[in-house]
């Protein structure tokens, strides 16, 4: 079973003050501290246990610039046996469909049975790369995975839908699966593990590298342009629940019980 | 699991006589067995740690290693265990998120470093961050930088401080946990990284001396860092000298019945006894009585060794539950302690048996400041 998986270096917004820079397209990284998107910490978990389980390698692909290279080495402290850093000063301004196209120049000759992508990234939160990746290369894909099941060449895999429901899908492999976290609990990555891959190889490419024209990529190779980002504007609908505890908490479970909060 | 436990912690002393188990305060409620655990690392090496969750019920409170006729440190040993689940990355996932907060934000809580010290914002206080020189670091916690609750510690703390004229200051959003915790939980490599950063802060901001909220700082500070430029205190030293030369003195009557619960990391690691009950001894109008199971004999509260972030297996009563109903049973309006963890722990145990109100839980801090 050999599985790349995808993965990308966000900023912790949990907390923070997210400030927008000047020209309005962009967050500013000051003080913002950045480690392996969400996600793609469920993706590349499950797939060092399908490798556990199945034999096989797992590589770690990110797009970005050399602090990028943190995130690469919690993967191989995780478990993973490869990873390839895409990077150019021409990628910048890609949207999901180039930044997809850029992963598929960088994957497509690889042997591989499966390609993990986080569901979405915690930034920007568009959730395209896995399925445009899958339909560049042409095999099948499933997103918001939580259980991947291995038998006779085929993957059972479980997607949430709304409501609590799920649903399970036969998908032949090759295949693309973008994951959901809570498909497993990601282990802990100590430093000592961190530090022991300091000396793995990362493997580059750029632009030439991967076969690409600065057309293909960055704002002239995307679909989306990113116009304007603001702060979302603040409402009037709050409510401030006044009282001891005790009329409180009724006032509360009251608000609860009557959005349909409690089924 | 790891080879050579048996060798790294000189198992082969123990005669298995059995004092270790007999004193450990989790084994009162848990499965948890040290005296066992001792001879199994003995007879196999294939410990299976990880199908053991008990392993992480240990407070390293560090009795059995008191109480041990032959010199072991058999809390020691649970920390080595921990360590070798830590590098397989096999820890419940509250202690893996809290030891990522270390690392991503200096703090277990994972909580923002630029709101470290917005509980100081308006006090006035020097941040040695921000240039300010002062005589003294006030290393705050983590606990007391970001809960609520013990935020009033260092509020009181620094209060009495700046009243007795210490030339003090914090070291503002600069300021790291100390890794105390995160030694305890087995997470040896970023312990060493706390170690190796703090130091480097603590002598680019020319710092000599030190004093803390936490007993686990105080810990890790004097008993691992070991810096022989640094001179490190806990506050109750500090405040049971700044009492008796006279520096900090008292207007205020406190006419309360008050005990003392002795954290494990001040008390049983450390053999501060005697300065906290100075110092509340010299509060006036304190009637002052002790625990039965007090000082070396103290009931551990159960929120050391990471177990802030780890809820346990063991299905018995808190042992913080068992504390509060001595106190009850002895007729106290207060409970004091000095250090954060046992402060919270013995307030949730206080409001869980339907007390809150009835007995107060306290810091020694807030009663000095009190009574100023």
């Amino acid at each position: 079973m050999d599985i790349v998986v995808c993965v990308k270096r966000v900023p912790d917004t949990s907390e923070a003050d997210v400030i927008i820079a000047k020209d309005e397209r962009t967050v500013e990284a000051g003080d913002l501290v950045f480690d392996i998107n969400e996600w793609d910490k469920y993706a590349v978990e499950e797939a060092v246990l399908l490798k556990e389980k199945y034999g096989g390698t797992v590589t770690a692909v990110t797009l970005g610039p050399d602090e990028t290279e943190d995130t690469l080495r919690r993967c191989f402290a995780t478990g993973a046996d490869k990873a390839i850093r895409l990077t150019d000063s021409a990628f910048e301004g890609s949207d999901a469909a180039a930044i997809a196209k850029i992963i598929h120049q960088a994957v497509k000759d690889l042997k591989f049975d499966l390609i993990f992508t986080g569901t979405q990234a915690s930034d920007d939160g568009y959730g395209q790369v896995g399925p445009v990746l899958a339909s560049l290369l042409g095999t099948p894909h499933a997103s918001v995975v939580t259980q991947v099941d291995i038998a006779d060449g085929k993957a059972r895999v479980q997607r949430e839908l709304e409501g609590g429901l799920s649903e399970v899908v036969e998908v032949p492999l090759p295949a693309v699966f973008t994951i959901q976290t809570g498909i497993n609990e990601p282990r802990y990555v100590s430093i000592m593990g961190v530090r022991k891959a300091a000396g793995k190889e990362i493997e580059t490419a750029g632009l030439a590298d991967l076969g690409l024209t600065a057309e293909d990529v960055g704002e002239k190779g995307s679909m989306t342009k990113v116009e304007r980002l603001f702060l979302p504007p603040v409402t009037k609908e709050a409510e401030i629940i006044q009282g001891s505890p005790d009329e409180a908490s009724t006032r509360l479970a009251q608000i609860i019980k009557d959005k349909g909060g409690f089924s | 699991m790891q080879q050579g436990l048996a060798e790294k912690y000189e198992l082969f002393g123990c005669m298995q006589c059995g004092k270790c188990t007999a004193g450990c305060p989790v084994s009162l409620r848990g499965p948890l067995n040290i005296r066992r655990l001792i001879r199994e690392v003995m007879i196999d090496r294939n410990l299976e740690a990880a199908a053991r969750p008990e392993f992480w019920d240990c407070t390293t409170c560090s009795t059995c290693s008191l109480r041990c006729p032959r010199g072991l440190e058999p809390h020691e040993l649970i920390i080595g265990i921990r360590g070798a689940l830590i590098e397989e990355g096999r820890i419940p996932a509250t202690a893996r998120d809290a030891l990522e907060g270390v690392f991503k934000h200096g703090n277990p809580w994972g909580r923002i470093r630029s709101k470290r010290s917005e509980w100081a914002a308006d006090l006035g206080i020097k941040d040695l961050s921000k240039g300010d020189k002062a005589d003294l670091l006030y290393f705050v916690c983590c606990a007391a930088s970001y809960d609520p609750r013990v935020q009033e510690v260092a509020k009181a703390l620094t209060d009495s401080l700046a009243k007795a004229g210490v030339d003090f200051g914090i070291l503002g959003n600069e300021e790291s946990c100390c890794g105390s915790e995160v030694r305890r939980m087995g997470e040896e490599g970023l312990f060493e990284m706390l170690v190796e950063d703090n130091l480097k802060l603590f002598h680019e901001r020319g710092i000599t001396k030190v004093v803390t909220t936490s007993p686990h700082c105080y810990d890790a500070f004097k008993n691992k860092y070991q810096d022989s430029e640094i001179e490190f205190q806990h506050y109750t030293q500090l405040v049971a000298d700044l009492i008796s030369q006279g520096q900090l003195t008292f207007s205020k009557e406190l006419n309360k019945v008050v005990t003392y619960h002795d954290p494990c990391y001040l008390g049983k690691q450390n053999s501060i006894y005697d300065e906290p009950r100075y110092i509340l001894k010299s509060i006036p109008g304190i009637q002052f009585v002790d625990f039965d199971r007090c000082r070396e004999r103290s009931l551990c509260c159960e929120g050391g060794g990471g177990r802030m972030w780890v809820e346990g297996t063991d299905a018995g009563e808190r042992l913080s539950g068992i504390r509060i109903r001595d106190a009850v049973e002895m007729g106290v309006d207060i409970v004091a302690t000095a250090c954060p963890f046992c402060l919270l722990t013995l307030e949730d145990a206080a409001k869980t048996a339907g007390l809150d109100g009835k007995i107060e839980i306290k810091d020694i801090m807030e009663l000095v400041a009190q009574a100023i």
